[in-house]
């Protein structure tokens, strides 16, 4: 039997080389998507484009003026004195928010009530107007403290664990390991399988005396290794070239991969039982990959979607896999502290093998 | 005199009568294209239905609201006031209580495991600092893998203390300043405001480049290309022809999504419409382009299939402003952004459906389509062309 497997996965290992085509895509797409994402994908907001009008220009609105402009949260643009269209220059994209200060500020701060100032933000990317808007509270809550003279000494010491200087890429690099493996496994298992269908060798290779047990496992078994190199190949550039730290388990995090690994497998044969083209089955192969990487917290955490969506993505194994490798790589996770992550995985590799195996051997009789 | 007349009225006529042949042909092979179109009905719902999921998956799923950041409490003061401002928190909206009380034990485990995002420490003399001058420290324990939630988690609590203090402070003295905001064209700060406009462009964008990518590669594969080019129609007039009725397809595909981005996600539309279609159309035209553009380099409809997806998807999601900005990219890439069509339309949909923008400030985005689309479909005809010698 293993002799056997072992003919199959040579076999399959040949073709894979074989195709140039097939080995530029495993070893130029990794290269393409960590370096655009590992380069791109940034959600710091920095320099908010503020348009600062000074209306009153006394000592007061100065130094409110001051405390706006010299803390460097924000990038500030002086505005054409005379000219008041806020709007306009949201629209222009000439400015991202714009503070106010009207006539009259100096008199009511003396006169002992509050002065009045506005500060308006282009909403239309929420993200950055919602830091915007936290900023000039900052700045207005220092001001009142130092003007009140009061102070309650109260202050948060903060502590980042992990990736301290919140750097994107770290937190990309596993991501996008995790998202691959899972692409490369899923679309190579369904499509060779179609082609063999499409060319009629797989015909001939159900008449001779191989088990198909022993024909899916050689074919799964190349497949699992192309992933892996996959996998290796991903980390290895983002230890040398962007300089993530890994501070876990390699072997963990290679065992846990294996359990996973059944999974998109499972899911790629189960593909080519559906699929009657390859054209069908990269189809099929590829929405997949871009439904499990968005609802399973790639981009964005899962706590932000609505309920219903949090609830569908407990279907996606993508999610799992996903806390694991990050967890292993950023934070030095242990088996016990994954271990929900890794009975779900195993729940999903058996459920997907089983299935598959079954709908496979149907349509193989 | 009289044939003269009639020599000198020959030539215009024959010009005319070429363009009506033209116009014929072209239309002749669109409507082949048409044929191809119908007798294909996995293909053509895979067209219409993959637009809508796509919008609900990405419209749903990609989301900034940081909102559910799971934050555990240790109250070691445990007096009227630190339960107070412990609560003030979870409040506030963007924290919520995690699925098990945090301890000062476990603290570190959980947040190892991901089972919590941060970890707030009250120690005892909160109350006491609130009243006397004595410096206190709260101790925030944040998770800080994903660098975003990180950042979210911190500003908000610096928000929530300022404002807790601000109140303590305001209880005894006048306040100096009073700011009021004012959220210009998304009064809730929704980012689904943000990214909504930004998918119609992504879709299209992958939709149609997908749609003619394997429209010349089909003629290649099943070899019919050498008969449509023994026929007397022009590169030209098969490429305009074959992208015809591709732009029909693609605008359907525009306006579902841009209804479900309106009904489902209740996105504002405060512009023209009109001149959003107007957009739309050098949008699409420049997106069809790169189909038939890859169509004619590859061989076959699976290479152009993988080409289309990775010269559409990847830039547009990434390189577009979609999501990420591209002011905080390195140079290169922003440059790399320019040639990004999707970038420009993002710029045009956001500013007529949350803006209310006119054409006087969006001529620079459209101008920069134009010349992307006529450049990509020149080189589709030149690239064709060559093939025909």
């Amino acid at each position: 039997m293993l002799r056997i497997v072992s003919a199959i996965i040579k076999k399959e290992a040949i073709q894979v080389l074989r195709d140039p085509m097939m080995l530029r895509i495993i070893i130029l797409m990794p290269l393409i998507q960590l370096f655009v994402m590992g380069y791109a994908v940034n959600f710091e907001v920095k320099d908010i484009r503020l348009a600062v009008y000074d209306l009153e220009r006394s000592a007061d609105s100065r130094l409110l003026q001051s405390s706006f402009v010299g803390n460097g949260l924000f990038a500030v643009r002086r505005p054409e004195p005379g000219i008041m269209d806020i709007h306009r220059g949201f629209r222009e994209n000439i400015h991202d928010a714009a503070v106010v200060i009207q006539n009259g500020f100096a008199r009511d701060i003396a006169a002992g009530k509050a002065g009045r100032i506005g500060f308006v933000v282009d909403g239309a990317n929420a993200f950055s107007a919602s830091v915007a808007i936290g900023y000039a509270s900052r700045v207005v809550y220092h001001f009142n403290r130092q003007r009140t003279g009061l102070d309650i000494p109260l202050s948060i010491r903060e502590k980042r664990l992990y990736n301290p200087e919140s750097k994107t890429v770290n937190f990309m690099v596993p991501g996008i390991a995790a998202v691959l493996l899972t692409m490369i496994a899923m679309m190579l298992t369904s499509m060779a399988i179609v082609r063999e269908r499409e060319r009629g060798t797989l015909e001939q290779l159900m008449v001779t005396p191989l088990p198909v047990s022993a024909l899916i496992m050689g074919k799964v078994a190349t497949f699992a290794l192309v992933g892996f190199v996959e996998l290796s190949l991903c980390l290895l550039i983002g230890f040398t070239w962007f300089r993530i730290p890994f501070v876990g388990s390699w072997g963990l995090l290679y065992f846990l991969s294996f359990i996973y690994l059944f999974t998109p497998l499972g899911i790629g044969m189960l593909i080519s039982t559906l699929a009657r083209t390859q054209q069908q089955a990269m189809f099929f192969a590829w929405f997949f990959s871009v439904f499990a990487m968005l609802t399973g917290g790639f981009f964005t955490p899962i706590s932000n979607m609505p309920q219903v969506v949090q609830y569908l993505t407990l279907l996606n194994p993508l999610r799992y896999y996903l806390t694991i490798v990050r967890g292993i790589s950023m934070k030095g996770a242990t088996i016990g502290m994954l271990l929900p992550e890794t009975l779900a995985l195993a729940a999903f590799g058996t459920a997907m093998l089983t299935i598959s195996y079954l709908k496979f051997s149907k349509r193989a009789d | 005199m009289l044939v003269m007349a009639g020599q000198i009225s020959k030539k215009p006529l024959s010009v005319l009568s070429a363009g009506i042949d033209d116009l014929k042909r072209a239309r002749l092979i669109a409507s082949k294209e048409i044929r191809h179109i119908l007798r294909d009905p996995i293909s053509l719902i895979i067209a219409v239905l993959m637009p809508i999921m796509m919008t609900l998956i990405y419209g749903y799923a990609i989301n900034l609201d940081m909102k559910n950041i799971e934050l555990g409490i240790i109250d070691l003061d445990n007096t009227f006031q630190s339960r107070e401002f412990g609560e003030s928190f979870y409040v506030s909206g963007y924290f919520v209580r995690p699925k098990q009380p945090v301890t000062l034990a476990d603290a570190d485990k959980l947040l190892q495991g991901g089972k919590v995002d941060a970890v707030l420490t009250i120690r005892p003399g909160f109350a006491e600092a609130l009243a006397g001058a004595e410096k206190y420290e709260l101790g925030l324990l944040i998770d800080g893998s994903d660098g975003n939630l990180a950042i979210a988690a911190s500003n908000y609590a610096e928000m929530i203390l300022a404002q807790y203090i601000l109140k303590q402070i305001t209880a005894v003295a006048q306040r100096a300043v009073d700011m009021s905001v004012q959220v210009a064209y998304n009064q809730d700060l929704k980012s689904s405001h943000h990214f909504v406009p930004g998918l119609v462009a992504v879709i299209l964008m992958m939709i149609s480049a997908l749609l003619t990518s394997v429209t010349i590669a089909r003629e290649k594969e099943t070899g019919t290309l050498e008969q449509l080019l023994t026929s007397p129609a022009t590169p030209q007039e098969i490429i305009v022809g074959k992208i015809l009725p591709y732009i029909a397809l693609a605008f359907i595909d525009g306006l579902l999504v841009l209804l479900f981005a309106l009904i489902v996600f209740a996105i504002p539309f405060n512009g023209s419409g009109l001149l959003l279609l107007l957009f739309g159309f050098i949008y699409v035209a420049a997106a069809l382009s790169i189909g038939v553009l890859i169509s004619t380099l590859v061989s076959t409809m699976q290479l152009a299939m993988m080409a289309s997806l990775l010269v559409t998807l990847l830039p547009s999601v990434i390189l577009s402003g979609y999501i990420f900005d591209v002011r905080n990219m390195p140079y290169a890439l922003q440059l790399v952004s320019r040639l990004v069509p999707a970038r420009y339309f993002i710029v045009i949909i956001r500013g007529i459906m949350l803006k209310g923008s006119d054409i006087t400030v969006l001529w620079v985005e459209a101008a920069a389509l134009m010349a992307i689309c006529l450049v990509l479909l020149g080189l589709a005809v030149k690239r064709f062309r060559l093939k025909l010698r």
